[in-house]
């Protein structure tokens, strides 16, 4: 008898966690989040990328609930698009349906995998996939594929002295094969070999940006003028 | 006029494509010797000249200067001679001092100030030295031409028809110059022209070429005097003058004959004995031609170039 | 040697005709400044718009470096003209003036004059690109400030530190100069065999012109024979904006220009040496 109660409890342990709620998993990891209600952080940003040579730089992100984010250098920064904003909100912004995969060991830490996909047409993605460490709820991976921009995966890395749930580090990757590849200035001849050409368009290698967070100043109040100022400077 | 030959040229050509230029030229220059070189235009003067100052190669011959090789010495030889060849050109845009200073730099000496305006002043321009010499007149840039082949003291003077384009006081002046360098400082001048009058008033030598080639060479009082004269006696009897002549000193200065017609060299005052001689032996003078050969020489080529 | 390159330098800047490239870059570049006051961001957006798509970036890259960047790539057929305006006139402006009857017959060996014109015509050319590098870089840094250097080569995009781009200018700027005393060089072996300055300069831009359209057709054969162009080495100046520069290579572009160099000069030398002075 005391077997078949064990059995029984174990069999509805197993099926209560086969059959995970997704927008749980997910709300819990918002509400964490929202925990931060602005900061301020430096980053170094190091660029490893096929077409793009550029030197390590440092800035400055500040970012305000709900969404308000602002890059600051004192000289040169630049920041893939989507890994400029990586908080659950801003991930799951729009409708979404979600739907929990399994878990998973992901470097030696457990996570779940839910996927996300977007209902409707707005936005560029398509089909969001998150490694969420229920342990401590926060997103250790995204894998996002995008309409225009390909697929790209965020790797996040913490710290445990950060008592918030916001990154030491992140390697954004993604594929080379969908990005744009930026033709010369000014059209002049080019000076260089013309095969490398055909290599860059035919090439799938990946691209990686890693960002290191460091001296987060978190809910000591961001004021809403640093935002108002002409934000990123995308042209 | 010293022995030392300053200027020595020999069988020295010159030939452009089809053109002879200069045909086995030979000349010599001795120390203190104002040279005339006489030529009609096209004579090959100016090529000449070119060769003696390096500006044109020679295709055969040599030319030495102070007893030097030019081939080999020539900057050693250019440190003491002063040119104008043909139309003196300036630097327009630069004035009449500055010109004077920057071929004063490079003329192997130091060429003070003073000098410059020693040299301005000789040739009178001085009160004209400010000016860009593209606001010169010809003459005037004659002047100046003059002032540069002077301006470092040179011992041989390089002369390529100085008076063109002067007028009469200029030309003058530039003789008087020129004598005046000559006696006075001891110069060797080489003046060529195509003016004889030019020549036989300052020139103690000279040689007249033509089509390249030396036609009269020697001293010019030889060859001008105004004594020694080409005299034509037309006659009326070739063998009895013949006989005449024979027996007489007067054959000594006969120099051709062409029937009754015989061309004596004569001294001014031997025109009338001569021609007492043959009418006291019944020869009949029909008429005596006096002429001074070389001018009418010269006058003969130059006419057959114009 | 000395006195007869200052004498030929004093020749050289009492001529108007010297004083037209300096005027011309004093003018043309503050045009293109002006215009990129108006323009510049625009043009940067055109430049980047790729890269936009994907990433963000801050900071001033429309600066001084990015705005002389564009100048030096600019004016690759502009300053040989003006070069060659001066260094066609050395020899055969005293031809035409008839001064060489007056310096030939100076105490002065003809590969003297010829040299110390050369070395005046090359002083010329370097105090050009000098104000070239004022203009361009100074003003530059003066109107737009300074920040870090973007620039697309070989479809790829470089930033360069700000720390890190002055050294390169520097040096593309010498190597601007070596370029264009190939220029100088040519300009002057045709003016040695000429005695009208109209021809050499004519002649040299025609030769640059052409080499240059040669090099740009796509066809087998002319990419075959554009390594023997002089006018492909004169580019490489850009090599300096590369990360890491390939110093093999434009070690092998200065040697062959200055190749170029020693060539064209000798050649002059030896025909001003053997040449009748008719004029």
């Amino acid at each position: 008898m005391k077997l078949l109660i064990c059995l029984f409890l174990v069999l509805v342990q197993i099926g209560f966690s086969q059959s995970k709620d997704p927008d749980e998993i997910i709300n819990k990891v918002v509400t964490n989040f929202n925990r931060v209600k602005d900061y301020q952080v430096d980053v170094n940003i190091k660029i490893d990328v096929e077409f793009l040579k550029v030197p390590e730089t440092k800035a400055k992100i500040y970012f305000k609930q709900p969404d308000k984010v602002h890059l600051e250098a004192e000289g040169f920064a630049m920041l893939p698009k989507n890994g400029m904003e990586f908080s659950p909100s801003s991930l799951l912004k729009n409708d979404y349906t979600a739907i929990y995969e399994q878990d998973i060991d992901l470097n030696g830490v457990k996570t779940s995998i839910v996927k996300v996909i977007p209902t409707g047409d707005q936005g560029d993605v398509i089909l969001s996939t998150l490694w969420i460490d229920q342990k401590i709820q926060v997103i250790r991976k995204v894998e996002s594929t995008t309409k225009t921009n390909g697929t790209f995966t965020i790797d996040f890395s913490y710290d445990d002295k950060v008592k918030f749930p916001l990154p030491a580090k992140i390697v954004f990757s993604f594929n080379l094969d969908k990005m744009n590849i930026p033709a010369t200035i000014s059209g002049e001849p080019d000076t260089e070999k013309p095969h490398t050409k055909n290599k860059n368009s035919d090439s799938r290698t990946k691209g990686k940006v890693i960002v290191n967070y460091s001296n987060y100043q978190v809910n000591k109040g961001v004021p809403d003028s640093i935002f108002e100022e002409k934000n990123n400077k995308s042209e | 006029m010293n022995d030392e030959k300053i200027i020595e040229v020999n069988l020295l050509t010159k030939h452009f494509k089809d053109l002879r230029a200069v045909n086995s030229l030979n000349l010599n220059v001795f120390e203190g010797d104002v040279f005339g070189f006489l030529g009609p235009n096209g004579a090959g003067k100016s090529t000449t000249i070119r060769m003696l100052l390096s500006l044109i190669r020679p295709n055969e011959g040599s030319i030495k200067l102070f007893g030097k090789s030019l081939q080999k010495n020539r900057i050693e030889i250019l440190k003491r001679i002063g040119a104008i060849v043909e139309k003196p050109d300036f630097y327009g845009y630069l004035s009449a001092y500055k010109n004077l200073e920057i071929l004063g730099r490079i003329s192997g000496k130091e060429i003070s100030k003073n000098r410059i305006m020693e040299v301005l002043e000789l040739v009178g321009l001085s009160k004209r030295y400010k000016s860009k010499v593209k606001t010169f007149s010809h003459g005037m840039k004659q002047r100046l031409g003059l002032g540069q082949a002077l301006l470092h003291d040179p011992d041989l003077i390089i002369l390529d028809e100085p008076t063109t384009g002067l007028d009469p006081q200029g030309m003058k002046e530039i003789r008087d110059l020129i004598l005046h360098l000559s006696k006075e400082k001891k110069k060797t001048i080489f003046l060529s022209s195509h003016i004889l009058h030019e020549v036989e008033l300052v020139a103690n030598r000279m040689i007249i070429i033509d089509k390249g080639t030396m036609k009269v060479e020697g001293e010019v009082k030889d060859l001008l005097n105004a004594k020694k004269l080409k005299v034509t006696f037309e006659t009326d009897d070739e063998e009895k003058v013949k006989n005449l002549l024979s027996q007489s000193g007067w054959g000594s200065k006969l120099e051709s004959n062409a029937k009754t017609v015989f061309i004596f060299s004569l001294e001014n005052n031997e025109i009338a004995e001569l021609n007492k001689f043959f009418v006291l032996n019944g020869i009949e003078v029909n008429a005596v031609i006096p002429t001074r050969s070389l001018e009418d020489y010269f006058l003969k080529i130059t006419d057959e170039v114009a | 040697m000395l006195t007869l390159i200052q004498i030929e330098l004093y020749k050289i800047f009492k001529k108007w005709r010297t004083y037209i490239g300096f005027i011309a870059i004093g003018v043309l570049v503050p045009i293109i400044h002006t215009a990129m006051v108006f323009e510049g961001a625009h043009t940067l957006n055109f430049m980047t718009r790729n890269i936009q798509q994907s990433f963000i970036f801050v900071g001033n890259l429309l600066n001084g470096y990015l705005v002389s960047y564009l100048i030096l790539t600019s004016l690759a057929v502009h300053i040989p003209f003006l070069v060659a305006l001066v260094a066609g006139d050395l020899l055969a402006g005293e031809a035409t003036a008839g001064t060489y009857r007056m310096l030939i017959t100076r105490p002065i060996s003809r590969t003297q004059i010829v040299t110390s014109k050369f070395l005046a015509g090359i002083i010329y050319t370097h105090l050009l690109i000098i104000w070239l590098a004022l203009m361009s870089l100074v003003v530059g840094l003066i109107i737009f400030g300074s920040g870090e250097l973007l620039v697309i080569s070989n479809q790829t995009v470089i930033i360069f530190e700000k720390n890190d781009i002055l050294w390169r200018f520097l040096l593309a700027y010498d190597f601007a100069a070596l370029g264009m005393s190939v220029v100088a060089s040519l300009a002057f072996l045709f003016s040695s065999l000429v005695e009208n300055a109209i021809g050499p300069i004519v002649s040299t831009m025609a030769v640059i012109i052409v080499f240059l359209i040669l090099s740009a057709i796509n066809i087998d054969f002319f990419q075959t024979i554009k390594p023997y162009l002089f006018t492909n080495y004169i580019l490489s100046w850009r090599l300096f904006f590369n990360t890491p520069v390939d110093f093999s290579e434009l070690i092998k572009a200065t040697l062959i220009l200055a190749g170029h160099i020693v060539f064209f000069f000798s050649l002059a030398l030896y025909i001003f040496n053997r040449k009748d002075i008719l004029t």
